[in-house]
């Protein structure tokens, strides 16, 4: 676990480490999304999402899986790159990447970078948004609001960087760790790891 | 599914913005807000802040399993739903719905006012009433046909928080015609079965002790789609401590995902399955003999009838290989008996649904299960002396449902009665005329029901339908009173007292006053029997009930409840088996019955439907290019309640038919195509709908997701998404229970 996230120096490295294989496809935590931030009534206007991937088995057999997407908060983040106003920008501090609504001039550059799709425009508020790691929320001492009405305790959240944090715990105790798109260099910070309790 | 095709790329594309954004990213251009320093100065500072309101408890009513809920409002809007941390039906989660209530709740289609119908019945048109006017329409409609006919003309449906108040009018009326269509339309047989076996329900929090098991077994229970949160929960927190799992279903359901095995078995025999693995356990003696002996009648019986139940017999009926079915069995004993066997939900299916969950109970008996961790626990009551009211007497008219001792269902309880019994009795009018229908929360044309035809027929036989509910159903639209309710959010409640695992009360407090001209279900109902000379019934409203609740508790309990919204009662055993203490079983043998006694009389009667040990028949077939209709939930709505929901339609808005591509290519269909469904008996034929081609459905089948079709056109959303499985299920009944039997229903699929 040591390359991992080492490249910034940041007071925190807050991270998202889904068990993958706890979650159940239920959608709570995109309706407590868009309910907590008052995203708009439209399909593609998200910042987290569930995605029920099915496929096949060596046998041919089909197999499911769901697959819980938000932004990455990516160390090495191409849409703070392609920013051309600087309104998208990532945190020293903790490395959360945001996006400034007063800066944003909606020209979009950001959704075409992000390999994630984790932007979306907001049409009332005239930005760009996306997950904030519920920046609001953790900042009064709450967990972020897909993790707080997880279901399966699929999502937890915390920083890498303190030993005694779920997250850091569940790194060290992974038998399988992952993150989406490595091979982009983005250097994501949501992983998806499976655990033997 | 819609869900899975969302591109939100496609969404930009659409939009016209990709050549400007990726302009713009490629060349950088200049901004003068970049060099705004004000702006960066203050860049990100929105938000550090986070205003979570005001506090009040509630539990939630998206479904009827009344997960602990905490309500943020902030200047009188409520903001945000949270899971209560320390109510045991949710330990601080809440699904998509419950999630959702606030949608539900600001829903502008919801119902405004007191209505009296105006147009033709299921018009949908109405003209505004004031409440006493709504009351005194009651009166004036319902009086003469009681003098005519006796209090039992009414029959009255519910299901809700409120119920306790129709109840109460209903049985200060005089009508014996209550229904709880959770019984006969959903749980019934499955309650039957497990009561007959073991003298208990398996409960509507179901009593399985899934977190701590080795190997949960489960027949067609979709425990984490059909999403209640406590049981999700517990089965995903038993699958990340190893536990194995066979789940058994002609669907791939969100509960394979983890499945050690998936048998996908041919619809409607999984009796025979069960039988097969309980020959291997009594031929190998893999039994908990320790526990047969001491609790269980009849092990000898069953020893002779499994007999006859060999694997390869199983193999034949279920198409699950004999081996299969041999290690299975092996290594759900080799965990005994920290393991359950899980019968279905709602589990009226195949007509053979109570013997089904027998076999189930039996294999359950067989481990040694009962009060041990991983298999069943046993629930304590509060253990705090209640307030007692009077209630009215009961009704002694005869029930119109064949309930009750010496009538066709003896078994079945008066209490929930049968609701098909009661559609039945009302397009018969036999035993009586049925001339009145009150409805609480309950939408006979989208839920479940006999036949939609028949059902608008008997509709016509009646004189009066009141309707109490928060929108708009496709039955309210059918109704000549409409009483709207306010939903959970707007109301106080008598408080949650649960009988569990971990005993434990919980409040609801209204969070906002009603948006709308509504009123709660108490007053609703009192203001209806003010008129006929009946509100003596109605002294305690849920908020004296509140009160009166609190008073008898201690200071401290009083401090918790209040503050937490929760107060549990820890000091008890949900594992006495463990323990080693004696159990006891209210069965008519004071024993766990593998061999029923209570069916001796009707199995000589009637024969081999009531043996005291199922027996195995064959369901009815398919035709040659016939499709045996199955439904099932989504996780994303909540019966057929939540289709206007905007948030919820975001996440589930139509009904692909999935299909076997075995069968599709023999009808030469593909995945996409668009199909409508015949219903071979009415020649009923839905819009089109799209082909979802998976192997996650059994050949011969085809499944939709339950509770879409809305015909509603008060539902500006909601309106016609989806097909309705109602026009095209079975209405057969379980001769044991009585409750009704869907999954015989068969369809043909005709290119759109």
């Amino acid at each position: 676990m040591n390359n991992i996230n080492n490249k910034l120096k940041k007071d925190q490295n807050l991270a998202m480490v889904i068990v993958g294989d706890r979650c159940i496809g239920c959608d709570a935590c995109y309706v407590a999304c868009k309910t907590d931030w008052d995203v708009p009534a439209l399909k593609e206007a998200y910042r987290t999402k569930v995605w029920e991937v099915e496929g096949k088995d060596q046998q041919g057999n089909p197999t499911i899986g769901f697959l819980p997407t938000l932004c990455n908060h990516c160390d090495n983040a191409p849409c703070v790159d392609v920013c051309p106003t600087g309104a998208s920008f990532k945190r020293d501090e903790d490395g959360i990447v945001l996006v400034e609504p007063d800066m944003c001039i909606g020209c979009k550059a950001c959704m075409i970078a992000c390999p994630y799709d984790a932007r979306y425009y907001n049409e009332h508020e005239q930005t760009v948004d996306k997950c904030t790691f519920c920046l609001p929320r953790t900042s009064v001492g709450l967990d972020p609001a897909c993790v707080t009405t997880c279901v399966g305790e699929s999502r937890n959240f915390g920083d890498v960087n303190d030993p005694e944090s779920n997250v850091a715990k569940l790194l060290k105790e992974a038998t399988t760790i992952s993150r989406l798109k490595e091979d982009e260099g983005t250097l994501p910070n949501v992983y998806y790891v499976t655990v033997n309790y | 599914m819609s869900r899975h095709n969302i591109n939100r790329r496609g969404f930009l594309k659409l939009a016209g913005v990709s050549g400007i954004a990726a302009t713009a990213g490629m060349t950088g251009l200049p901004s003068p807000l970049k060099a705004n320093a004000k702006k960066e100065a203050i860049k990100g500072a929105r938000f550090l802040k986070y205003d979570r309101g005001v506090h009040s408890a509630s539990f939630c009513e998206m479904c009827f399993w009344n997960c602990g809920v905490d309500v943020y409002t902030r200047d009188g809007i409520i903001h945000k739903l949270e899971g209560n941390k320390l109510n045991p039906n949710n330990r601080g989660h809440i699904c998509a719905k419950g999630n959702a209530g606030i949608q539900s709740t600001y829903d502008p289609d919801r119902i405004q006012s007191p209505l009296i119908r105006t147009g033709k019945r299921g018009e949908g048109k109405f003209k505004k009433v004031s409440w006493e006017e709504a009351y005194s329409y009651v009166f004036d409609k319902l009086d003469p046909l009681v003098k005519k006919y006796g209090p039992e003309t009414l029959a009255t449906f519910m299901h809700g928080t409120g119920e306790q108040y129709v109840h109460m009018f209903s049985a200060a009326l005089g009508t014996p015609n209550i229904t709880v269509p959770a019984y006969s339309q959903c749980m019934g047989s499955r309650e039957m079965a497990w009561a007959l076996t073991f003298g208990t329900g398996v409960s509507g929090h179901e009593t399985f002790d899934m977190a701590n098991s080795k190997h949960m077994m489960i027949f067609g229970r979709n425990m984490a789609g059909a999403v209640q949160v406590r049981e999700a929960e517990d089965f995903s927190e038993g699958l990340a401590r190893g536990s194995k799992l066979t789940y058994i279903d002609p669907r791939q359901s969100e509960s394979a995902v983890n499945a050690t095995d998936w048998l996908q078995l041919k619809p409607g025999t999984d009796m025979a399955l069960a039988l097969g693995f309980i020959h291997v356990i009594l031929r190998d003696n893999l039994a908990n003999m320790d526990f047969v002996r001491k609790y269980c009648y009849g092990y000898n019986e069953l020893l002779e009838h499994a007999k006859q139940y060999t694997p390869k017999w199983a193999s034949e009926k279920t198409g699950i290989d004999a081996k299969t079915i041999e290690r299975i069995a092996w290594e759900f004993a080799k965990d005994a008996p920290n393991v359950v066997a899980i019968p279905p939900r709602r589990m009226t299916r195949y007509g053979n649904d109570t013997q089904t969950v027998r076999t189930i109970a039996i294999l359950n008996a067989l481990m040694g299960n009962w009060g041990v961790p991983g298999g069943v626990f046993v629930r304590t009551a509060v253990p705090l002396d209640l307030p007692h009211h009077e209630h009215p007497p009961a009704a002694t008219a005869r029930r119109a449902d064949g309930v009750g001792e010496g009538e066709k269902y003896p078994f079945a309880p008066p209490s929930l009665g049968r609701t098909n019994g009661i559609y039945e009795a009302t397009l018969t009018q036999k035993p009586y005329p049925i001339k009145a229908w009150m409805l609480y929360g309950t939408n006979p044309i989208s839920h479940s029901s006999v036949g939609v035809n028949n059902l608008y027929k008997a509709m016509d036989n009646l004189d009066l339908i009141i309707a109490i509910d928060t929108q708009f159903s496709d039955t309210v639209m059918h109704a000549d009173v409409v009483f709207p309710e306010s939903t959970y959010l707007e109301r106080d409640d008598a408080p949650y007292i649960a009988k569990d695992k971990v005993p434990f009360v919980a409040l609801r407090r209204a969070a906002i006053k009603p948006i709308y001209d509504t009123k709660g279900c108490y007053d609703i109902c009192k203001g209806i029997s003010e008129k006929f000379g009946l509100q003596k019934w109605f002294e305690h409203s849920p908020h004296h009930k509140i009160e009166e609740f609190v008073s008898i508790l201690s200071d401290e309990q009083k401090e918790t409840l209040e503050k937490d919204g929760t107060l549990l009662f820890e000091d008890v055993d949900p594992y006495p088996g463990a323990s080693g203490n004696h159990l006891k079983f209210a069965t008519t043998t004071g024993k766990v019955q593998l061999y029923v006694k209570d069916l001796d009389e009707l199995y000589e009667k009637e024969g081999d439907e009531f043996s005291p040990m199922p027996i195995y028949k064959d369901v009815i077939a398919p035709k040659k290019d016939e499709f045996r209709m199955l439904f099932g939930r989504t996780p994303h709505h909540s019966h057929a309640r939540t289709m206007n929901n905007w948030i919820l339609l975001e996440l589930q808005d139509d009904t692909p038919i999935w299909m076997n591509p075995k069968d599709a290519k023999y009808l030469g269909f593909k995945n996409g195509d668009m199909v409508k469904l015949v219903n071979t008996d009415t020649g009923f034929t839905s819009h089109p709908e799209a082909l979802k081609v998976t192997k996650r459905i059994k050949d011969g089948s085809v499944f939709v997701h339950h509770g879409f079709g809305h015909q509603t056109k008060a539902w500006s959303r909601g309106f016609d998404k989806g097909t309705s499985e109602n026009d095209f299920i079975s209405d057969g009944i379980d001769p044991i229970s009585g409750a009704a039997a869907f999954h015989n229903g068969f369809v043909k699929v005709v290119r759109a």
